[in-house]
């Protein structure tokens, strides 16, 4: 397989960042109460994600060793910043229910971490599959964690205000601990040892 | 040559900072009059959930007193309140009828509450008991009021009954201090 394939398949199952590295779990714990917010979050960060790497993977050569982190930083908080913005002013609704969660993607160590760990060693097309994977691996799993909290936390699944599915006799008693913070901890840690079970994820 | 290579981290980083200043300069011009009217928008479109016939409103920023207006004259007053809800901070628009004696309604503006337990407190059900409820009687039912608090999210029920009430009392005192209405 030709290098911007191994690095594209890479980041969604043998590195998936939440599954198998473990990081960036914060706010993949803390919005993924709903599919809307889980698919809102993806595009924010797959598109931080992308524009860091190719942008970083550009500068690479030139920047001082010293300063190499503080300016990962600036680049990673003004394309956040931009982000945040523009879904302020084109999808208020989304904005408002992801809230301080898009800020905070400045400090989310996948981002920082694919800087530093790949994209100033690596080219630009490598670095541009790394963060497509990367980011599908990130969107795979803060989805399917949303799918099974929204689907028995509340018993029904809506997608962008359109009602797709109810589970009969089951949404008016539904497990709404799964909605809560602490449920995140169960699902994501049932979908770790289901994998770990399985043998799709080991540790390198 | 060794001093200017002590100094290029320093011109380099200073140099990132100011592109980045000038990417987030023009992305403000594009994205501030959006974000005003998108927030303009918000406003006349919760004004006109809790009052069907406003066609507009005038605000009066000291008071945080939105007057809705039909045909020029006044249908009732609206402002702000906040609640301690469970999960932070609940913003609330209260809507009194133009004589402040009673509610028009009241609608959660943000909330952070628990979804599918205390969220419930965005429901018809649980709000469209304010409407019409005089301004004495916002209270829970277990405390001799109108409300009845929804099952599983007393937290919140209560958060949203006491902010209203709160704002109300501080509201009307306004008034009367002002001495205006």
């Amino acid at each position: 397989m030709s290098s911007f394939g191994k690095n594209l398949v890479r980041g969604i199952v043998r590195s998936n960042p939440t599954f198998v590295l473990l990081l960036g779990l914060c706010p993949t714990l803390a919005v993924s109460t709903s599919l809307d917010n889980a698919i809102g979050m993806t595009a924010a960060f797959v598109f931080v994600l992308l524009a860091s790497n190719i942008l970083i993977s550009l500068v690479h050569n030139y920047v001082p060793d010293k300063v190499r982190i503080p300016v990962f930083i600036v680049i990673i908080a003004t394309l956040v910043s931009i982000v945040d913005l523009m879904m302020q002013g084109f999808v208020p609704a989304l904005s408002k229910s992801l809230g301080i969660y898009i800020p905070l993607i400045v400090v989310n160590c996948i981002i920082l971490g694919r800087a530093e760990a790949f994209a100033s060693k690596n080219g630009v097309l490598d670095s541009i599959a790394d963060a497509l994977g990367i980011g599908m691996g990130f969107g795979v799993a803060i989805l399917l964690i949303s799918f099974i909290r929204q689907l028995l936390g509340t018993g029904k699944l809506d997608l962008f205000g359109h009602h797709l599915f109810t589970i009969p006799g089951f949404s008016e008693n539904p497990v709404s601990i799964l909605m809560l913070p602490m449920g995140a901890f169960l699902v994501i840690g049932m979908l770790l040892a289901l994998f770990k079970w399985m043998g799709v994820t080991k540790n390198e | 040559m060794s001093k200017k290579r002590e100094f290029w981290p320093v011109i380099f980083l200073t140099l990132v900072v100011v592109i980045s200043i000038v990417a987030l300069t023009l992305t403000d011009g594009i994205t501030k009059d959006k974000i005003a009217q998108e927030k303009q928008d918000a406003i006349t479109e919760m004004l006109a959930t809790l009052f069907s016939d406003m066609e507009s409103f005038t605000y009066d920023e000291d008071g945080g007193l939105y007057t809705v207006l039909s045909g020029g004259d006044p249908i009732g007053h609206a402002f702000m309140a906040q609640g301690r809800g469970y999960g932070g901070v609940i913003d609330i628009l209260i809507g009194l009828k133009p004589d402040d004696k009673s509610l028009q309604g009241i609608k959660i503006i943000t909330q952070q509450e628990t979804p599918g337990l205390g969220a419930k407190i965005i429901n018809a059900s649980f709000l469209d008991q304010f409407k019409g409820v005089g301004v004495d009687e916002v209270n829970l039912s277990r405390n001799g009021g109108k409300i009845d608090a929804i099952t599983g999210a007393t937290i919140s029920s209560t958060a949203v009954v006491n902010g209203v009430k709160q704002a109300i009392i501080e509201e009307l005192g306004n008034q009367h201090k002002g001495g205006n209405s």
